[in-house]
This record gives structure tokens, sequence and C-alpha cells, in this order.
């Protein structure tokens, strides 16, 4: 049987596969049982990414406060998140009673999907890609989105006017924040002249300044713009209006206890290092790097911005609902289109390099 | 360019994040490390002891007892056959203590202070309730400033009201640690054998204090 996916995770899945052969599948269980395992073993570096967002957080935001956040568990807190895990593991799940049953209890699992699935064609480095799908960030762009979906099923059907409040905003503010984020994106899809996260990454071998965020002038332009349209994707401060405390309680998940709350939270936190991830791709040359090896390369840079995101929670003060649409659609999308058109113009009049 | 000059605040603002995450935190740990409070601050109640004596320096005046806002000390002094109160039980409840200090405020004796202890919570309601005994034991290494007047002596001496020494002050300014009990104060007319020393005690009190956290 031909794989109807060309993976591109070649070390892994060849060690995978072989590693089953041994065992004693053949066939066409043979390539299933490697796919699944491949899934497996992503899944479980995400899982345990997200458990270490969590606790990163908390600790940059101790930090950044003269606090030192968690400290109880192990050395400065590590497996704090893991505790954590285990209490909402054990909580009651709450219900309301007016809920709407059927939405209320597949939103936080769409939530959970939809931050893992774009992970499918993200390379974490050299040949280390699940699958090289030639519509990669479309791909990304596409499933993305379904976040929104769960965000809305979630505030609607809590039964609270609170999480439906929460859950509208999240609506309005990604359909918005989505088109800059394209026309951002665009730009460097412009220059790759392909849609496939290899080729992106490929385009910008070499040393940094052949990174795009060093394209000058757009380069550093689109890359802002991508950053904070990916902030307000992820809901995160600034723009973090579908949450916002002070207004909405908790947002779309008030309603929600135990594990539910747990995929919301760390459906967030993948979100956040996807944010990171597909900024280290398109702009930051991928896993592009010296001395050290590819997959460490794409983690470093990842995680700074991540570290970015975090500081920006600490830094600025939340935007009301009208600053936040009004700074999208007045500001964010002129920009990101202007930027776009002197893309393409220097690209037609081959103006880079 | 305002563009550029929002962006560039937006820039220092992320700088001034950063300052922030690299400077130390000054959360204490605090079962594992413990902060010194400041000398004056107010914490648990106690009963002083007399230096060299070890006695308690209470002398039944009842002026704390009045003192208190929330009748939080209980005085038990009855009159022996001289009619000379004698202190036999003192009892303080910590659990209505409001901690105003005003019974310091009010002790002419040096012999009740808000110590700086502040681990003093029980597992029961009874234990709030501090005897004598208990205020004395928790107050013996408690340091503190005597401003007590000389003990009233049996004989009668005639007052000498010697006018205060240049050099007396200076001695007193120069060792805060010195044992003011010989001191006194001029205007009081009590039976003395010592030159009086002006009233220094109190200042000192506030002067030689505290270098603490926070």
């Amino acid at each position: 049987m031909t794989p109807f996916i060309l993976l591109e995770l070649q070390p892994v899945f060849v060690w995978l596969y072989n590693l089953l052969k041994k065992i004693g599948l053949s066939g066409s269980w043979l390539t299933i049982v490697s796919y699944a395992g491949l899934s497996l073993i992503v899944f479980g570096l995400l899982s345990v990414v997200a458990l270490f967002l969590v606790w990163w957080e908390r600790k940059v935001s101790g930090h950044v406060q003269q606090r030192y956040g968690p400290m109880r568990n192990g050395w400065h807190g590590w497996y704090q998140t893991l505790m954590d895990g285990v209490k909402l593991l054990l909580k009651e799940d709450v219900k309301v009673v007016t809920r709407d049953k059927a939405v209320f209890f597949w939103a936080p699992i769409i939530a959970f999907v939809a931050a893992f699935v774009p992970y499918v064609v993200i390379p974490f480095g050299k040949g280390l890609i699940v699958a090289d799908l030639n519509i990669g960030i479309l791909y990304i762009l596409a499933v993305t989105t379904f976040m929104v979906i769960s965000l809305l099923m979630a505030g609607w059907g809590s039964h609270n006017k609170y999480a439906l409040l929460g859950g509208m905003r999240s609506a309005a503010q990604v359909v918005s924040y989505e088109v800059p984020m394209v026309a951002s994106i665009l730009t460097v899809i412009v220059f790759s002249g392909s849609l496939s996260m290899v080729d992106i990454v490929n385009v910008q071998s070499g040393l940094f300044f052949n990174w795009f965020i060093f394209r000058l002038p757009f380069g550093p332009i689109a890359f802002m713009v991508y950053i904070t349209a990916a902030t307000a994707e992820a809901n995160r401060t600034p723009f973090d209006i579908p949450e916002a405390e002070q207004e909405l309680v908790a947002g779309y998940n008030v309603e929600y206890s135990g594990m539910k709350f747990a995929m919301f939270f760390l459906a967030e936190f993948i979100n956040m290092f996807t944010v990171g991830a597909i900024a280290t791709t398109l702009f930051l040359g991928g896993w592009h790097g010296v001395i050290l090896p590819s997959w460490l390369w794409f983690f470093v840079k990842t995680l700074l911005v991540v570290f970015l995101l975090m500081l920006f929670r600490w830094t600025y003060p939340r935007l009301r609902v009208d600053q936040l649409m009004g700074f999208a659609w007045k500001f964010l999308i002129p920009v990101a289109f202007a930027n776009l058109v002197l893309a393409g113009w220097m690209k037609y009049a081959r103006w880079y390099w | 360019m305002g563009v550029l000059k929002d962006l560039k605040e937006l820039m220092r603002g992320l700088g001034i994040a950063g300052k922030h995450l690299g400077r130390h935190a000054v959360t204490i740990q605090y079962p594992e490390e413990r902060w010194t409070v400041p000398e004056r601050s107010r914490g648990v109640v106690v009963l002083l002891s007399d230096k060299e004596t070890g006695e308690l320096n209470c002398t039944a005046c009842m002026l704390c007892m009045r003192a208190c806002p929330t009748a939080a000390i209980f005085i038990d002094a009855p009159r022996d056959e001289n009619k000379r109160k004698h202190l036999k039980e003192f009892r303080v409840e910590h659990s209505i203590c409001c901690y105003c200090g005003l019974c310091e405020e009010a002790c002419n004796f040096s012999a009740i202070k808000l110590a700086t202890k502040y681990e003093f919570s029980t597992f029961k309601k009874e234990d709030t309730l501090w005897d004598m005994n208990k205020l004395q034991e928790v107050g013996r290494d408690v340091p503190y400033v005597d401003t007590r007047k000389k003990k009233p002596v049996k004989k009668p001496v005639e007052p000498k009201p010697t006018p205060p020494s240049v050099e007396a002050t200076k001695d007193a300014k120069t060792q805060p640690d010195a044992p003011a009990i010989d001191k006194e104060k001029p205007d009081t007319k009590n039976d003395v054998d010592s030159p009086a020393a002006p009233p220094e005690a109190e200042e000192k009190r506030d002067n030689d204090k505290n270098e603490g956290k926070g």
C-alpha cells in the first residue's frame, strides 16, 4: 500500500517502521500503525511543550512582577503543571443543567484537535515534518480557523451570557485579524513562490540575512503585522477581549471545569506555540542555523517568539472592543496590503536579492 | 511619523518589562526564609522582665488594662496587708487584641511591649489566651529600653535636684545600651540617691531603632 500522504519525518518514521517490521507487522497494517505511532510521538512532544509553556508563562509572569512564580514542586516548580493537570483530572466535571449538551461536549474537543492539527505541516527540523503538503501554509490557515468555531460553540453551549459574549467577541476578533495575517503571510509567499513549508524554509537557507524578516523593507513590516495579528488570533493580551477577566469573568470557558477546562487551556498554549512555529518558519529561517542541530534551532527560535508574546502580556494594556476592531480594519489591514503591493512590485521589478 | 513614534514607545515598554524580568524577586519563601520585621512593628504582646533580677517589671498599676480598647488584658492584683498590690495574674487574650500598642504607650514601667514576634498562631482557640508565665517566657529575650524610674526605696532621702550635666548627657547618648535604670526625670520629685539625668530615654527609644527591612 502506498502512503496517500508522503511522510517526511524520515528518521523517526524509518526507525518506527523497522521496529514494527521486526515485531512482525506486515502489509497495510505496518503502514497504518507506523502513521499512528508517528502521530502519537508528535502529540506527546506537543503535550510536553504545552506543559512546559504553562510553567514558563507562570515563571515569566512572576519574574516580570518580581515574584518567583511556582516554586514548590521540584526545582523552581518544574512539575507544577503536571500536578495541576492531575488536580484537574480529579476534579468534578460540573455541567450546567441548561447547557446545549452536544455543543457543550464537543467544544473543548474541537479546540484541542484544532490546536494539534497544524503540526502536520510544521517542519521541526531538517526532514522532520509529518507531511510536506504543497499547500502547507494554506492548510494551516484553514484548520486554525476551527478554533473560532470551538470558542463560539463553548460560548453558545454554556448558556451563560458572559461565555456567549466571549465567544462572539472571539469570532469577531479572529475573523478581523485573519485578514492582515493572511496578507502578511502572502508577502512571504510572493517571494518563496511556494505554499509548502519546506520550500519556504529552503528559500531562507544560508545565514540570517536570508531570513524573510531581514528582507528590507517589507520583511520587518510583514513580521510585525504577523505577530500583532497572531497575538490576536491566539487570544492573548493585549487582544484578549474574549476572556477579559474584568469584563467577562473568564470568557467562553466560564462554565467549564475539570479536564474540559484543561483542554481549552492546553489548546491555548499550543496555539501560542503554533504562532511561534509559523513565525519561525516564515520569517526566521525555520530550522536554519549554524553549529547546533536543526531541530534545536527551530525550538530556540520558536520559544523566543513565544517569550516575546509573554512579554507582550505584561507590557501592554488590553484594548477596548471598538479600538481592537478599529486597529485591525483601519491600521493593520491597510499596512499589510500596502506592504503586499510593495513586495509584489519589488518581485516584479526584481529589486531584491 | 506618528506610527514610528508609537512603535518606539511600544519597544520602550517591552524594554521596561524585560528590565523587571532581570531583577531579583522580592518574595520571601516563607517557611524556608523569614523576614526580620522592623523592631517597632507590633506583634505578639509580651511582659518584660528585669534584666538583672529576671522578675517582671509590672507593678500592677492597671494602666494598660484601662488603656486597652478591646479589653484584651486582664490583671488580677490583690492588695496585701500593707495595701501594696501584688501581681497575681496577668492574661492577654490574643484573639481579642487589636495590636494597637496603646498598652505599651500607657505603661510607665517598661513592663508590657508588643514584640516583633509574629508566629503565634495555634490550632486551638484556648491557646490564644496567654497567662502570665507564658507572657513572661516569650518576653524573656525581647530587647527593650528600660525607662523605669528607680524603684521607690523604703527609706526616704533628701531630694537632690542637681541640674543635668553636659557630660552625663553625652554619656547617655553615646551609650545606647547603657542601662537606663539609674536615670531619673528631673521633674519627678521622688526619693533618689543618684544624680538625675534628662529624660532622653524616651527619645532614645525612637532613635536607636532599627534598620529593618521594608
